[in-house]
């Protein structure tokens, strides 16, 4: 008894291990999907990523070009990317014009030539870049959809998996027949944002598989297309708060009023304005970290690596031992920036190296990333959650008056609802000729901590507090 | 002939399958590895022919009309005259365990590839061969 059984899809990966992650594990084997969007989204680059990333040694793949793009313009750009291998042209990546066979015999003449693909070449993946321009050759509805369920059946006859590419607009998805006999559909979408534009893709469907639904970032590069998947809240965050143990900041006299210190996986907010010692603090956090060995890791947006290194530097002299070993820094420039690709880029990093201790330098660069002020506060909130779930004790500084009363009510900001601490920075006597540091517990959650302002006195090697003699 | 293929004769093949893209491009590998293929678009007709033109290899759909191909396989195995006749049940249900219950000789998952195809029908003539000298 021979058996090829076994149940479970295959699945054909696209390049991309996030976008793979999103379609549980990729596309389905053997099954007809589409790729849809505005021009210039993107689309052709995802399924050539895909054609070259699947050129299996027996089976050639096969990219077919109908009336939209002539060959030579795509192949042409193709060569500019990474995935682009020139020893699998030809032979195992077969790309081929049919738009002059369309014009001359009509519609019906892509099927002509699939059927004798399929019986010639025998194909793994199958391309028609674009299927929609078909439409404009077919005399009738009827004639599209009698083209699209014989495709639909021709391709599912045989082990290939099929992309129909096409410059599609949301309503079509209920109005084309071939988004009836689609097992997949991908969206791809360009949104202007200020003077940038955010990319994002949207899985609509995926027959017979479980998929991470709404709107994922992705931009891309020389390597293809990059997939930042949505930042899902977890349930219920398994470690939060469970514990029971302090972590020092790093400050003898915070962790005095905070009676020992952070309770380990919970956010704090460090709030001020400039120049007020929020780096400091989230330096001395971070380090603290590192030198108890916990895993320390330093998001930085705004002061040039080598400067936020220098101050490391002065306030640890064996910062050397710790770097790289237990302590992380991490700049992205705020330009151009990415909310979704800086938040997977942070996951990534605190679950590849086991960080214990995260400070994000600050919560005002990714805002100004962020599509909308609403969309970051969802973000805000699931990036808290998700530390939590991992037992993450984090510091989060944030620009602002610190006077949370007044943030939150002429800034329109409600920071202080996501996070477990809030420790605002600020000035006393800031007109008079002696102007002082300050810091104040404003919260700190299962914490009985005192309200005082206290003077925060920054120091070579750290930083102490002491009580303010000024009002 | 295309490359690891080896020649197989004429050994005459029933296609037992309703879908007309599949059953063409089933004659047309079949038929290029050197079988000569027949057809039957529903159990009952397969049926038919089996007595008719005593098959090598019967390649059957489960999901055939009128006698499905389970019942086809019973009937087939079930019936001595038809001893020589081997069974291989290509199918998109996996049911390879429901397939070996109904004394098919082979079992193979769809979707249709020529070389899991060809091999497959293959080692069924192997086997009868052996069978055969043994």
């Amino acid at each position: 008894m021979v058996e090829q059984d076994g149940g479970g899809l295959k699945r054909i990966g696209t390049g991309e291990p996030r976008l793979d992650r999103i379609m549980n594990g990729g596309f389905p084997s053997n099954s007809l999907n589409i790729v849809m969007g505005p021009p210039g989204t993107g689309k052709t680059i995802l399924v050539q990523q895909i054609l070259f990333q699947n050129v299996g040694e027996d089976r050639p793949v096969i990219y077919l070009s109908t009336l939209s793009e002539p060959i030579a313009k795509v192949v042409t750009y193709l060569q500019q990317f990474g995935f682009y291998d020139e020893s699998k042209m030809m032979d195992r990546v077969i790309y081929e014009d049919v738009g002059a066979a369309l014009l001359e015999d009509g519609s019906a003449a892509l099927l002509d030539r699939i059927r004798e693909l399929i019986r010639t070449r025998e194909p793994t993946i199958l391309v028609v870049d674009s299927y929609k321009a078909i439409h404009d050759l077919a005399r009738d509805e009827f004639e599209m959809r009698q083209l699209s369920a014989q495709l639909g059946r021709l391709v599912s006859a045989y082990d290939v998996t099929t992309f129909l590419v096409g410059e599609y607009g949301e309503t079509a998805v209920s109005r084309y027949p071939e988004f009836a006999v689609a097992d997949g559909i991908v969206q791809m979408i360009r949104e202007p944002a200020d003077n940038r534009e955010n990319r994002h893709l949207r899985v609509l469907k995926l027959r017979g598989s479980n998929y991470l639904q709404g709107s994922h970032a992705f931009s891309i590069s020389h390597d293809g297309i990059h997939v930042y998947p949505r930042l899902v809240t977890p349930l219920a965050p398994e470690r939060y708060g469970s514990s029971g143990e302090k972590l020092s900041t790093g400050v003898e006299g915070l962790d005095a009023l905070l009676q020992g210190g952070a309770w380990r996986g919970t956010s704090t907010i460090v709030l001020g304005p400039s120049g007020a010692g929020k780096t400091t603090l989230g330096l001395l956090f971070a380090i603290q970290g590192a030198r108890t060995r916990q895993r320390s890791l330093y998001l930085n947006f705004q002061e040039n690596p080598r400067q936020l290194q220098k101050t490391a530097d002065s306030l640890d002299p064996a910062l050397d031992e710790h770097l790289d070993r237990t302590l992380f820094f991490l700049y992205r420039s705020p330009v151009e920036m990415q909310i979704d690709a800086v938040v997977v880029e942070l996951f990534e990093m605190v679950d590849s190296q086991n960080i214990e201790r995260v400070v994000i330098d600050a919560l005002g660069d990714l805002e100004l990333a962020a599509a909308s002020r609403e969309r970051f506060h969802d973000y805000l909130y699931s990036v808290v959650q998700h530390l939590a779930a991992r037992g993450v004790t984090s510091f989060l500084l944030l620009e602002g008056h610190e006077d949370l009363e007044y943030a939150n009510r002429y800034q329109d900001r409600r920071f202080s609802t996501l996070s477990d601490a809030i420790i605002a920075l600020g000035y006393a006597g800031a007109n008079g000729p002696n102007p002082v540091r300050t810091l104040r517990v404003v919260k700190a959650r299962n914490t009985a901590h005192a309200l005082a302002r206290q003077q925060m006195d920054i120091h070579h090697d750290g930083v102490r507090l002491s009580k303010l003699e000024t009002p | 002939m295309s490359p690891g293929v080896e020649p197989a004769g004429r050994a005459v093949i029933l296609v037992v399958e309703d879908e007309p893209e599949i059953r063409e491009l089933e004659k047309y590998f079949l038929e290029r590895a050197g079988f000569e293929v027949q057809f039957a678009d529903d159990g009952e007709l397969a049926l038919e022919m089996v007595n008719t033109i005593n098959p090598d290899v019967v390649v059957t759909e489960l999901l055939v009309p009128k006698l499905d191909g389970l019942a086809l396989c019973r009937a087939i195995k079930g019936d001595e005259s038809h001893a020589d006749a081997a069974v291989l049940v290509f199918s998109f249900l996996a049911a390879a365990g429901r397939a070996k219950e109904a004394g098919a000789d082979a079992f193979l998952r769809k979707p249709l590839a020529r070389r899991a195809l060809i091999e497959a029908v293959q080692r069924l003539l192997r086997q009868q061969r052996e069978g055969e000298d043994g």
